[in-house]
Parts: C-alpha cells; structure tokens; sequence
C-alpha cells in the first residue's frame, strides 16, 4: 500500500479547515485538523506531518511565531494561507521560511499545487533532484546547465551574463517557489547590498529578453508583484 | 487648555517656507525702497511699498503669524531706516500712528481673508472626497447584494430536500454559486485597493517598477480566469521603469481587462499594451467588444452611472465600481483615465502615469 503523504491543517475556521481537508484527503493525503497555536506546536512534534498548511490568524497566537520557532528545529515545509494580502505580510512570512504563501481566497487547484511543490523539494536533500542527478534543470524548452554555466533555449545558448546566470540558476534551484526580492539581493551580492531591487529589475529583464518570447508575457519567470520571482516548474 | 494651544496652533503655524518667504519678500521692499532712495532722493514711498510687501506676506504665508510679524517689521523698517531722521526709531513722528495702523489693517484683514478661502478649499475637497465614498458605497452595496441573493437562493434551494432537481439542475445552480461568488471576491479586491489608497496622494508609496511585469502578471491572472479570450500584449523593448503602487496599478489593470469582457458583451480579442508617451507612461486596454454606449460616456468615472433605462436599477454586472477604483487609483498617482470608442468597433480604456524625472528625459 501506498504511504500516504500527512498534512497538518492549522486553521481555525471550520468551514476552511474543513473544505481544505476534503480536498486533500480526496487527491490521496491524510490529513489533521489544529484550531490553535498550541496544538499545532504539539502535533507537528508527536504526529510528524509531511507538510503543514499555516493560517496566520489563529485565537491564542500569531502564525507567524509558530513558523519562527518551528524554524528553529526544523525545514518541515509550511505553506501559509492567509487572509492578510498585503505583499509586506508575504514577504515577512516568506523571508521567515515559509515555502509558500497563499492569499484567501484560493482555488483548490492552487492549493493542491503549491502543496505538491512544497512536498516534492523536501524529498530531495538539494532543493531540486533533477539537478542532483543530471546537474541541469529543464523546463519546456529551457535548459539550465549547473556544470557549464550555461542557458540553453532549444539547445542554443543565450549567452547570459554572470549575475544573469547566477539569477536563473538561483530560481532553478528553487522552481516552483516565490524567492523574494530581498533574499535574491542577499544571495547574489551579499549582505551589505541594501535593499535596492532596481539593479535585480534591470537584470531581469535582460534576462527575459534573451529566454521568453514576449517580456510582457512570461513563460519561464513569473513576477510575483511586490514580492519576488517565480520559475515555473517541470511537470 | 489642549484645546487652546490647538487653537492657537492653528491660527500662528510656524513653517520654514513661510519664513523664508517673509524675509524674503521685507527684503525685496527695503531693497526697493533703498534704490528709490538713492535715485530720486526722497523716503516719501517707503510707507507705501512696505504696505504692499505686508500684503503679498498676508496673502501668501498660512495663519496671521507672519502677516502681524511683517507689519511690525515693516512700521520699525519705515520708521527706523527710511524717515527722517534716519536710523533713529522716532515716535513723534507726524502720522506715524496712521502708518502703523494701516498696516496692521491690510495684515489683519488679508490674513482673515486668506486663511478663510484656504479653510474653504479645504472644506469643498473633503465635500469631494465624501461624495465619492458615498458615490462608492451606494455600488458596492448593490454590487455584493445581487449576487448575494443569488447565492443564498442557489444553496437554499440544494438543501431543500423536498426540491427535487435533475444532475443538471443540481449542476447548474452550484456553478451559478461559485461564478458569484468569484464576482464577491472581486469586489472585495476592489474594496482592498480603495482602503490601500486613502485618503490622500501622500498616502501611496510609488517605487519605481518595471511596466512589464505588472502587465505580465495582470495578463497572467486574467487568461486563468477567461482562457477563451484571446489577448495580445506589448511593451516597449527599453525597458520602462514607472513609479507606482505596483499591486494598485495590477487592479487598474485587472478591473479594465474584465470590464473588456463583461461589458464588451461579444469581446473576442484584447490588446494590452505600454508605451513612453513622452513624460508619461501611457497604458492602454483595446477590444473588439461592443463599445460603450454614447450617453453613458461622459460620466464613465465618476461612480454614478446613470442606469440603462431598459435594465432598470438591477443590473448584475454594474461596472460603477471598477471604473471608480480605477480613477481613484489612477488619481492618486498623479496620472488620468480616458475612454473612448474605437473606429473599428470596440472600447478602448486607456491611463497615463507620470514617470520619475530622469526618465522623462
């Protein structure tokens, strides 16, 4: 038999709480249900989920706090799912190791979606096996190279610079996942580079000018508005 | 006591601008004077020209500080520098009482006049501002209370076991549910923006953002909802930097996309596209729909839209409220909506927003 995948469901109301486990339990996972901040604390440690849906306002705590001290310990994958939609609460929740962030309402497409993705990275011990394995990342008609620095699209390489490249590679890695602004800045000039994503907007869009067919139409790198960059991930 | 001091606060405000303008303008009217001095030999004018410089301070500065300031400055300044005997503060001058009260007069009176039209401004922007919530209000409330009734209709009529519907009945009902239910929620996104707004143009942060990306991810959102519309987007090569509220501009976007679709009736094919229009970034939402109908045109933005006389007031698909929360946001970033029907058939909505300085050029 099969193991089933187990979901931690943190929410707090019912109706939510209950639509989201139907779905789940429905496309083949097992999933439990935690009204409060503290029961989710101790279920996480005593039942052991694979993946925790995180609503960030529950009666006795913050969300938030739950992820903060669960970092601690541990990079269970956490999808957050939230009524607040301001990009500044995404990006705190994000920059706090959340591996997603859903804005209430959602689709229960997005949802199974992103829990898909969530799981899927943490099976492999680097971010994304198909790099493991092959040393490259392919998606539609786009190729990664991580031994030779390269991007290929359709076989032809377009030449990227190296902060381009290294842009890419970062996104690659992590396909599937929003990367904010903020830790892109971070990992590809260091920490001292301030907050300015001026110099990241320009990059990417030279980039989208050497790998999408339109740059006003994404295939490949999605902008997630006021939060960061998404690549889009292999099926 | 707190109250006074507000009070207080209110008619002496104290700004650095103010300030600068009041030397300024003392020192432009001694200068004069000194020149007319030296050129005809005679202080007689001095009086006049300081009563003219204790007019423009009253007019120009807020409150009655620096208007009183300036007609005690200017009576000394006469008194002192341009009369004889010169460089002497005399008291027994003839007329001096007369000089002095003149000049308190044209203060006082001007600085009452102007803080009065300034109150006034005031008051009819609030009045504005109140006008266009309660214009907000009304479409909201009918737009989340059609589809309301539809919905509680829809999941009445499923729980009633004594109803007895076919599959496709069953079907039908629920679909209508959740298509209203997308509709709230697009409401409720409209209602986020406005409060995201508030109240004034200093209240929204512009960063500058890449043009591309915000049509991008609109143009992304929207195909999801209506794949069967086909839609064509452009944006200049260079890449345009435009400073905005991105996720603001985003609902501009998405609003005039649907609009594209629920009121173009038969709309087929969109082009959306961004261009430099010199100092301005022009965006533009073109389709091949029906058009807007002529006599409701001229009052397109302004939240109250007279009803379609065949549609009564109960018109599902009111489109007062994405239009108003396009304006508004459009408005807050210093830029300007337009519509207009296109020769060959179809609408064409279209907004500019200023760029940065440095980018103009």
């Amino acid at each position: 038999m099969k193991i089933r995948e187990k979901v931690l469901i943190v929410e707090d109301e019912h109706s939510i709480a209950r639509f989201i486990s139907t779905i789940l339990t429905s496309h083949g996972y097992e999933s439990l249900g935690a009204q409060t901040g503290a029961q989710a604390q101790s279920l996480i440690s005593s039942w052991c989920p694979d993946l925790v849906i995180l609503d960030l306002g529950l009666p006795d705590m913050d969300g938030m706090e739950i992820l903060k001290s669960l970092r601690t310990w541990s990079s269970l994958p956490v999808v957050v799912v939230s009524a607040r939609s301001h990009e500044r609460d995404k990006v705190t929740a994000l920059d706090l190791g959340a591996d997603d962030y859903l804005t209430k309402p959602f689709g229960t497409d997005e949802l199974l979606a992103r829990v898909r993705t969530a799981i899927r990275h943490t099976r492999t011990t680097s971010q994304n096996s198909e790099i493991a394995r092959t040393g490259s990342y392919t998606v539609d008609e786009l190729t990664i190279d991580y031994n030779k620095h390269q991007v290929l699209l359709r076989g032809e390489n377009v030449h990227l610079t190296l902060s381009e490249f290294r842009i890419v590679a970062l996104l690659g890695k992590y396909a599937g996942k929003v990367l904010t602004y903020d830790y892109l800045i971070k990992e590809l000039w260091g920490p001292r580079a301030g907050n300015d994503n001026q110099i990241l907007r320009v990059n990417m869009a030279n980039i989208r000018r050497k790998i999408e067919k339109n740059p006003a139409e994404p295939h490949y790198i999605f902008t997630e508005v006021g939060v960061g960059y998404r690549m889009v991930e292999s099926e | 006591m707190r109250l006074t001091s507000n009070r207080f606060s209110q008619l002496f405000p104290f700004c650095w601008r103010d300030l600068a303008l009041t030397a300024g303008i003392l020192a432009c009217a001694s200068g004069l004077c000194a020149l007319l001095r030296f050129v005809t030999r005679d202080g007689g004018f001095a009086p006049l020209v300081f009563v003219l410089a204790v007019l423009l301070v009253s007019r120009l500065t807020t409150g009655y500080l620096f208007g009183l300031t300036a007609s005690v400055l200017g009576v000394m300044g006469v008194n002192f520098i341009f009369t004889y005997p010169y460089w002497k503060i005399d008291f027994s001058l003839s007329g001096y009482p007369l000089t002095f009260l003149t000049m308190l007069t044209v203060s006082l009176i001007t600085c009452t006049m102007t803080t009065r039209v300034k109150q006034q401004d005031s008051l009819r922007l609030e009045n504005e501002r109140e006008k266009m919530r309660a214009n907000l209000l009304r479409s909201v409330s009918h737009d989340i209370r059609t589809p309301l009734t539809s919905i509680v209709g829809a999941t009445s009529t499923l729980l009633d076991p004594s109803a007895q519907l076919t599959a496709s009945e069953n079907h039908q009902l629920l679909e209508d549910v959740n298509e209203d239910a997308q509709w709230l929620i697009r409401v409720v996104e409209n209602l986020l923006s406005i409060t995201r707004v508030g109240d004034s143009q200093a209240d929204i942060k512009k960063e500058p953002e890449a043009a591309e990306e915000v049509l991008g991810e609109a143009v992304r959102k929207f195909r999801k909802q209506y794949p069967q519309v086909e839609i064509q987007v452009q944006a200049p090569n260079e890449l345009l930097m435009v400073p905005m509220d991105a996720i603001l501009i985003e609902q501009v976007l998405a609003n005039l996309l649907e609009n594209a679709v629920l009121h173009g009736k038969h709309t087929t094919a969109i082009r959306l596209s961004v261009w430099k229009d010199r100092h301005y970034a022009r965006f533009s939402v073109e389709d091949n729909g029906c058009g807007i109908p002529p006599q409701i045109l001229p009052s397109l933005f302004n939240g109250a839209l007279p009803q379609e006389p065949e549609r009564a007031s109960d018109g599902k698909r009111n489109m007062g409220l994405g239009l108003t929360v396009c304006r508004t946001i459009v408005a807050a970033h210093g830029g300007s909506v337009e519509a207009h029907n296109l020769p060959s058939g179809g609408a064409e909505f279209s907004f500019r927003l200023p760029l940065a300085k440095e980018e103009a050029q």
